[in-house]
């Protein structure tokens, strides 16, 4: 539900946007605590390593922020990882792990550069849209295989969405091998896409594209769906009281595959932000961890697109700054996906510490004012 | 009581609260030496949670427990284990995929002063069977034994650990009658070597079978104890199901129109595929209450269950205004005109998660939806509608519904079924786990939507309850009705006869 009856004082507003209204500033600003954690164990073992944090921290933000290629840079970073977010949040949303973010964006990419590839003389208005649609169908079709699976034999849709991301790889493999060779046929990847298939950049000479603008509409759309229909509210009602739902008489085998099929085509979209936005081909195993990040990212905005949003764009910051941070000094790349790994492993101890004070206030509640209020 | 025999296990004002529960209020009881006493009492009635504090498992807020005349504080199972405390539990801690004497020496390290040695373990384990008659063979693999010698093994396991008092929760669900006399048997053997015996029931007949005295709890508190020579079928009936018979009748009844529910010749199949309605009829008109009394578990749930679509019967139709009602549909009875008020209001009619506004729209989204989006600004009207009539107390109607208290909760299931029950109102347990301000709002609004016209259909374990609300009652045993009796011909005496399945027929 939106933000009714409340005043709309600004961290009142923002409280209801990320869906903390109901809990304290404190809890509201959780994530935050947890990143400033993750930052400082990620520091401590910089100082293992010899090395000076606030100086590492200090040029890693100088780094991000230091012109405007690289802050467009953390846009287009972040532009895939609100995409692979938003489909994990999404099916969290519902209960449902989907691990899968992987392989549905293979498939997206490989779907969009294929369409690219079969109609380069399109113009771009035709040629564009046809990308996009051919890659959210594509990731939609190779998540829905795990909602369906989980709808008609209950099967593990954690690991049946994991599992196929493995098979997503091999195909990828098989496909820029194969039928999608570069003419050359030296390494495995694609020709590179016909200029009508570029999405155009906001800032030209960066790699900012037009593509985040529609990860933020792709967002939007979620927020839409998940507060503002009756399948999300089916949705959010299945995740959170399964009897309950049913009980009201709501179908849940179609909400399981419902999800997998909107979650998917939201990664299966990340495939064409990158192929036909950044990289402009596809390339055999290309942005390995996508998909992982997206978890992450998920869990650190609360499962609401906002906060997916706001995530993605720190993951962004992060890798840009980290990159530059490790090419001109002699800490290991590494550090920077310890980080992340940080900043989440943070993310999910304040989950349980919020359970533990909302099961003490209730308690309390219990205790004070029994059941008569 | 037989207080003369020292007590072995005394119990003193032990009360534990969970949020929104008073699961034990104040419950003091003693057990001697060489005694079986049975807990008896309704689900839900907090023996389940007497027993957990005895076994370490809860803490309780407030009370002590003594062993052999000292207080003990029992803060794990393995504190309990060290005080002589076992417990077979009603569903079993077994490792399936293991042996038996693996079981049962599971956790025990050799600083316990056995040396961890198969054999001797086994040895131990066959003289401890021979003299209770519990005979396993140790070898043999949990996964390839019966339930009931699966329970021997749990008993076995206790014993091993030098076990003198057992607490056992429910031990005969799961047994056959033949395995449930052998059960009773090794009880009696074990009891005449001086051991204490604590076992949880809601079958009457079990204690009179094997125990020596009885304590029945109702409501978390102690209801009542009872030296079972002494004591009655319905003497222990009316202390489960209520006794404080002050018939503070409703409004009566104003006339009663035509037949709202017609159930003919119902069956339905239990979870374990046992026949827990056997071709049961009755009818409810428009303008009246049928109460059904029974002590839970006779298949009032389950009939419960099919009227509102939520379980497929055997065989028997359903009539609603005369039409015939799809059978496990949950939309077909509420489009029907069927609401539902399920006991466990947390599980079943609500999402805790949820707003209250959401919650009040749970079952009818098309009625508050156009084109597949929602109607905000329908939902919040209908919401402020119905906080309003209904008196629930919450902070906004975009509050969740976690944060309310269980009365305002029960509010707000009553609110929607209400609206959604146009002409059925199926209400299972509907005071459960409430205060009695709370329950007795929800008592006013069904007679309240009975005085409206409508049929009420009303399932309750408490005797007081149904006798209070209901313009018939029907009292239910084993799937069928027993009796039915018009409120005015109704008396504590007749249906606490039924209730016990009749005289010489106990359950």
């Amino acid at each position: 539900m939106s933000a009714p009856g409340t005043k709309k004082t600004a961290s009142g507003t923002i409280r209801t946007l990320v869906g903390e209204r109901d809990n304290s500033l404190w809890t509201a600003l959780f994530p935050l605590w947890s990143v400033l954690l993750g930052l400082a164990a990620g520091g401590l073992l910089m100082l293992l390593l010899d090395h000076n944090p606030l100086k590492i921290y200090g040029d890693l933000v100088s780094y991000a922020f230091r012109d405007i290629y690289n802050i467009a840079d953390i846009f287009a970073k972040a532009t895939p990882l609100i995409l692979t977010g938003l489909a994990f949040a999404f099916a969290f949303r519902a209960s449902l792990f989907n691990i899968g973010a992987q392989g549905q964006f293979y498939l997206g990419a490989v779907a969009a550069a294929a369409c690219a590839l079969a109609f380069p003389q399109l113009p771009s208005i035709v040629l564009l849209p046809l990308c996009a649609l051919a890659a959210a169908v594509a990731g939609s079709l190779w998540g829905g295989f795990a909602g369906f699976c989980k709808a008609r034999f209950n099967a593990n849709e954690f690991l049946v969405s994991m599992m196929s991301t493995y098979v997503a790889v091999a195909v990828l493999d098989f496909l820029v091998r194969g039928p999608l060779r570069e003419a050359k046929g030296e390494y495995p990847q694609t020709d590179v896409l016909a200029e009508s298939a570029w999405i155009p950049s906001v800032i030209p000479g960066t790699r900012f594209h037009w593509g985040f603008f529609l990860a933020l509409a792709v967002a939007l759309i979620a927020w839409i769906i998940l507060w503002k229909t009756t399948l999300g509210f089916r949705i959010r009602a299945v995740g959170r009281n399964r009897r309950a739902a049913r009980f009201a008489g709501m179908n849940e085998q179609r909400i399981f595959l419902a999800v997998f099929l909107i979650s998917g085509a939201f990664a299966g979209l990340a495939g064409f932000m990158e192929v036909n936005g950044v990289q402009r081909m596809v390339v055999q195993g290309f942005n390995p961890l996508l998909g992982s990040e997206g978890i992450g990212i998920a869990i650190l905005g609360n499962a609401h697109p906002v906060g997916v949003v706001l995530s993605a764009l720190l993951f962004g910051a992060l890798k840009v700054g980290g990159i530059l941070v490790t090419q001109t000094s002699t800490i290991p790349s590494s550090i920077i996906a310890i980080l992340e790994g940080f900043v989440m492993l943070f993310v999910v101890l304040s989950y349980w510490l919020q359970h533990r004070i909302a099961a003490a206030r209730a308690r309390r509640r219990a205790s004070e004012g029994g059941d008569s209020r | 009581m037989e207080f003369s025999v020292p007590s072995a296990l005394a119990l003193r004002g032990i009360t534990k609260a969970f949020p929104g529960v008073l699961a034990n209020s104040d419950v003091t009881l003693s057990v001697g030496e060489g005694e079986v006493r049975a807990l008896l009492g309704e689900n839900g009635a907090g023996k389940s949670t007497l027993v957990k504090i005895l076994y370490g498992l809860y803490q309780p807020d407030s009370g002590s427990i003594e062993v052999d005349g000292r207080t003990v504080s029992i803060r794990s199972p393995r504190d309990a284990m060290t005080l002589g405390i076992g417990m077979i539990h009603q569903h079993f801690t077994l490792v399936p995929v293991h042996t038996v004497w693996e079981n049962i020496v599971l956790g025990l390290a050799p600083a316990d002063g056995r040396p961890l040695s198969r054999d001797a373990a086994a040895a131990e384990i066959d003289a401890l069977g021979k003299k209770y008659g519990l005979e396993v063979d140790p070898f043999a693999r949990i996964d390839q034994l019966s339930v009931g010698m699966q329970q021997k093994v749990e008993i076995l396991k206790a014993l091993y650990r030098r076990a003198r008092i057992l607490v056992l929760d429910e031990p005969t669900a799961v047994l056959t009658p033949g395995e449930a006399e052998n059960l009773f048997s090794f009880l009696r053997e074990f009891r005449s070597s001086g051991n204490t015996v604590l076992f949880i029931t809601h079958k009457l007949a079990e204690v009179f079978a094997v125990a020596d005295s009885v304590t029945v709890l109702r409501g978390g508190r102690n209801a009542g104890d009872f030296g079972v020579r002494d004591a009655s079928e319905s003497d222990l009936v009316t202390c489960m199901v209520g006794r404080e018979l002050v018939l503070t009748k409703g409004k009566p009844a104003g006339s009663t129109g035509n037949v709202v529910l017609d159930v003919r010749a119902l069956s339905i199949l239990g979870d374990r595929g046992n026949r827990v309605v056997d071709t049961l009829s009755l009818s409810v008109r428009e303008g009246e209450i049928l109460g059904i009394a029974g002590v839970s578990g006779n298949g009032q749930e389950e009939l419960a269950d099919v009227l509102c679509g939520l379980r497929i019967p055997e065989s028997g139709e359903i009539l609603l205004d005369g039409r015939p009602v799809r059978p496990g549909i949950p939309e077909a009875a509420f489009h029907a005109g069927t609401g539902y008020i399920p006991a466990d209001r947390h599980r079943e009619g609500l999402v805790l998660d949820m707003t209250v506004e959401e919650n009040l729209i749970l079952k009818n989204l098309s009625a508050y939806s156009r084109f597949g989006f929602l109607r905000m600004k329908k939902i919040r009207e209908n919401a402020e509608r119905l906080i309003k009539q209904f008196g629930i107390k919450t902070p906004s109607p975009a509050a969740k519904v976690k944060g309310l208290s269980g009365g305002n909760q029960q509010k707000i299931v009553a609110a929607r079924e209400i609206e959604a029950g146009s002409r059925l109102l199926v209400a299972v347990q509907p005071t459960r786990g409430l205060d009695l301000g709370a329950a007795d709002h929800v008592h006013r609004t069904l007679l309240d939507e009975r005085d409206r016209g409508k049929a009420v259909f009303l399932v309750s374990t408490e005797l007081s309850e149904v006798l209070k609300l209901s313009d018939r009652i029907a009292v239910i045993f084993r799937g069928r009705i027993l009796g039915e009796f018009k409120r005015s011909e109704a008396t504590v005496e007749k249906i606490g006869m039924l209730l016990a399945g009749g005289m010489g027929d106990a359950a």
